[in-house]
C-alpha cells in the first residue's frame, strides 16, 4: 500500500467558485483512477461528483481528463498515470461547460449525433426484415473498428477545432457518419457525403492533429474515418470546397515540380475558375492574402518562394511517371480504399 | 563522421528558408555529413491523401526506399515530414500493401525493404550527437532566456507510430534541448497542441484563434520566445502573428525559433547566419538579451 496524491479540479454551482482540491489515497496495486475517486467520495469528502456506471471501459460515463489527457478513469491505473511521487491531476472533460466536479454537459456533444443523422436509413421499397437488417461480414469488416464507439466524448473533450468552433460536428459524429457511410445497408451514401463535405464544421474544419485519435480508448480512429470522409466525397464528385481546391492545388504542384508549390497554392485554393468568373467572395478570400504575402516580402521570404524549388530532373521525371501510373491504376482497384485498409490493420494491429 | 539521408521538406525551401540554411549551419558544427535527396518528393503532408492516400504512400516508399539504398539512416526537419513519413512506415510494414507500393518504385530499380526509422534533427541530437557533445559545444549559454516549446502535432501523436516507450526522451525533446542549452522551459498547455495551419485556407477564423490562443498563453506565462521542430507551425506561429493578434484581440509579439536557430545561437554561430533576420516578428529584443 503506497500513498498517491491527486489534485482534483472542482467546480461548485451554488457559488460559482472554481478551485482545486488535494487528496492523499492509499493505492493497492492495480487500482485504476476511478477507484481512486470512489474512495475519496466514500472516505473523504461525500461531495465529490464524477460520473460512473460498469467500470469496465464498456458504458462511457467515467471519461476526464488526466494528466490534461482525456480517458477513461475506469481504465487507467494510478501506476501508469504517474510516476512514484509525482502528484496525479483529474479534471472535467473539455470543450463543455461543467455542471459540478467531474460532471460535465454533454448535450452539445450528443446533439452533433443527430445533426449527422446518425441513424440507419434502410433502403426504399424495402419491407423491414423480420428479425435485423443483415449484411455481409466483408462489408462489415472494412469499418467495424469504427462501430466499437462508446460515446465517452473523449474524443471531442481533447479535439483542437471544437476547442474554437462550437460549430464544429466532431470526432466521435463524424466517426458515427462514417459508419453509416460505409453500411451497405444504409441507402443516404451520397446525401450523407454531400452533407458533411458542405456543412459548416464538417469533415474540412478538420485540422489533422491527432488528438481524437490518441484519446479514444476504443481504437475507433476517429480522425481516420474523417480523412476516409474526404476521400469518398471527393470521389463521388462534392468538389466544390476549399478543402478540394487546396488538396488538387496542392496535388497538383507536386505532379509538377516534386514539391509544394507555395506560390500557385493560395490561387488554387481560392478557386482559378471561381477568380476568372468573377465571384466576388473569392476575390475578397485573394485580397485576405495580401497582408501575409507583404509580411513575406518584408522578411525577405518572398523571393525563396518565388523560386519555386523542385525536385531535380531526374527524380521529377520518375515522380511524373508515379501519378499517371497511379492514375491508371485507379481505374481498375479502388487503391485509396487499400491504402486505408492497410492504416486500420497495422494501426489497430499494432496495438 | 555521422552521415544521414536528409530531406528538408518544402517549406524550408520556400516559405522558412532560415530553417534550411541554420539547419547546415548547425550540421557542420556538429560534424554531421548531410545527403541531401534531391529527387524526392513532397511528403503529401497528409494533404495529398485527402483525396489520394495511395499515391501519397507511394511517394513516401521511394523516399524510404532512397535512404534504404544508400543504408543510411533518414533526417527530417519538420514535425509534419516525420510524422507523415512514419505512418507510411507503419502502413508499410503491411507485406502485401508494401509489395503492391514497390510495383512503382520497380521502374526506377529501387524497392522498399521496410527498414526505415525515420527521425528528426531534434530527436538526432538526443539520440545520436548526444549531450555531452552538445555541451562541448555551447560557448553562449542561454541562461537569460525562457522558452516555451511547440512541437507540432506529428512529432508528439499518433504515440503508436513514435516509439516513445523505447526512446523515452523523445517525449519532451524540446524540452529537454531547452534546459541543455541553458535555458529555463515555460510549460503551458498549448505547447502539444495544434498550431491552425493545415486549415488556414480553410477557416482562418478558426486557424488563427488556435495559433492566437497558443501564443498569448505562452507570453503571458513569460515566454521570451517559443522554439519550434515545425516550419508549418512557424507559418502560423510567426508570418500569421500579426493577423493572429487581431484575431484573438491581444497585443503579440512573440519570435518563433526553429530548433537549430536555438542550438545554432548557443553555439555562437551568428544571428545573421541562421536567418533570425528573416522572421516577421523581430528577434532583436531576443537576441539583446542573450548578448548575440
Amino acid at each position: 500500500m503506497a500513498q498517491q496524491q491527486f489534485i482534483i479540479e472542482r467546480y461548485n454551482p451554488d457559488t460559482e467558485e472554481s478551485y482545486e482540491e488535494s487528496f492523499d489515497v492509499d493505492v493497492q496495486p492495480g487500482q485504476t483512477v476511478l477507484d481512486s475517486l470512489n474512495a475519496i467520495k466514500w472516505e473523504q469528502d461525500g461531495t465529490l461528483s464524477f460520473r460512473m456506471s460498469c467500470r469496465h471501459a464498456i458504458c462511457g460515463s467515467c471519461a476526464m481528463k488526466v494528466n490534461g489527457q482525456s480517458m477513461l478513469s475506469c481504465q487507467t491505473q494510478v501506476d501508469s498515470a504517474a510516476e512514484r511521487g509525482d502528484p496525479i491531476r483529474v479534471g472535467p472533460q473539455g470543450n463543455q461547460n461543467v455542471v459540478k466536479d467531474l460532471v460535465v454537459d454533454v448535450t452539445k456533444f450528443l446533439d452533433q449525433f443527430d445533426r449527422a443523422e446518425t441513424w440507419l436509413e434502410p433502403h426504399e421499397g424495402q419491407d423491414p426484415p423480420e428479425k435485423e437488417y443483415r449484411q455481409k461480414v466483408e462489408e462489415f469488416d472494412h469499418w467495424s473498428h469504427a462501430s466499437t464507439c462508446i460515446h465517452c466524448g473523449a474524443c471531442y473533450s481533447d479535439c483542437t477545432v471544437a476547442a474554437v468552433d462550437e460549430n464544429f460536428l466532431g470526432p466521435a459524429a463524424l466517426a458515427k457518419a462514417y459508419r453509416f457511410v460505409m453500411d451497405s445497408r444504409d441507402s443516404k451514401r451520397e446525401e450523407r457525403l454531400q452533407f458533411l463535405s458542405e456543412e459548416q464544421g464538417g469533415i474540412w474544419d478538420c485540422t489533422r492533429c491527432y488528438m481524437c485519435v490518441q484519446a479514444c480508448p476504443k481504437d475507433v480512429l476517429p480522425m481516420d474515418a474523417i480523412m476516409e470522409l474526404r476521400t469518398m466525397a471527393i470521389e463521388a464528385g462534392f468538389t466544390n470546397n476549399h478543402g478540394t481546391r487546396h488538396h488538387k492545388g496542392f496535388t497538383s504542384g507536386v505532379r509538377k515540380r516534386g514539391r509544394l508549390d507555395e506560390m500557385m497554392l493560395p490561387v488554387q485554393s481560392v478557386g482559378i475558375g471561381r477568380l476568372l468568373t468573377g465571384n466576388i467572395s473569392a476575390h475578397k478570400e485573394m485580397m485576405d492574402y495580401t497582408p501575409g504575402a507583404i509580411r513575406l516580402l518584408k522578411s525577405r521570404k518572398l523571393l525563396k518562394i518565388a523560386q519555386r524549388h523542385g525536385a531535380n530532373a531526374a527524380g521529377r521525371e520518375q515522380i511524373q511517371r508515379i501519378f499517371e501510373e497511379v492514375e491508371t491504376e485507379k481505374h481498375h482497384h479502388n487503391v485509396d480504399a487499400e491504402a486505408f485498409g492497410a492504416e486500420f490493420e497495422t494501426a489497430i494491429g499494432g496495438h | 563522421m555521422s552521415k544521414y539521408a536528409f530531406w528538408p521538406g518544402c517549406v524550408a525551401q520556400g516559405a522558412a528558408p532560415e530553417l534550411y540554411t541554420s539547419t547546415l549551419a548547425v550540421a557542420e558544427k556538429l560534424g554531421m555529413d548531410l545527403v541531401e535527396l534531391e529527387a524526392a518528393a513532397c511528403t503529401g503532408a497528409g494533404i495529398i491523401s485527402d483525396g489520394e492516400p495511395y499515391l501519397q504512400d507511394v511517394l513516401n516508399a521511394r523516399t524510404m526506399a532512397m535512404a534504404e539504398q544508400m543504408d543510411l539512416p533518414l533526417m527530417d526537419i519538420c514535425s509534419t515530414c516525420v510524422g507523415v513519413h512514419r505512418l507510411a512506415a507503419e502502413k508499410l510494414r503491411e507485406v502485401d500493401y508494401r509489395i503492391r507500393i514497390n510495383a512503382h518504385l520497380a521502374p526506377e530499380g529501387i524497392e522498399y525493404r521496410g527498414s526505415v526509422d525515420p527521425r528528426h534533427l531534434l530527436w538526432i541530437l538526443l539520440e545520436d550527437v548526444g549531450i555531452d557533445k552538445i555541451n562541448s559545444l555551447i560557448t553562449r549559454p542561454l541562461e537569460e532566456l525562457n522558452l516555451g516549446p511547440f512541437y507540432g502535432c506529428y512529432i508528439v501523436r499518433p504515440e503508436r507510430t513514435l516509439d516513445f516507450d523505447a526512446n523515452p526522451t523523445r517525449r519532451n525533446s524540446l524540452e529537454q534541448l531547452i534546459e541543455i542549452l541553458g535555458a529555463t522551459t515555460v510549460t503551458y498547455d498549448g505547447m502539444t497542441k495544434c498550431c491552425g495551419f493545415p486549415i488556414l485556407t480553410m477557416n482562418k477564423q478558426n486557424s488563427l484563434t488556435m495559433a492566437g490562443t497558443h501564443l498569448e498563453e505562452a507570453q503571458s506565462l513569460g515566454a521570451d520566445a517559443l522554439v519550434t521542430p515545425c516550419p508549418l507551425c512557424h507559418l502560423n506561429l510567426d508570418a500569421q502573428q500579426p493577423d493572429a493578434a487581431k484575431v484573438i484581440d491581444r497585443n503579440l509579439n512573440l519570435p518563433i525559433l526553429h530548433v537549430p536557430q536555438l542550438l545554432g545561437l548557443a553555439m555562437g554561430i551568428e544571428p545573421e547566419k541562421l536567418g533570425l533576420t528573416r522572421h516577421v516578428v523581430d528577434t532583436n529584443r531576443l537576441l539583446n538579451k542573450i548578448g548575440a
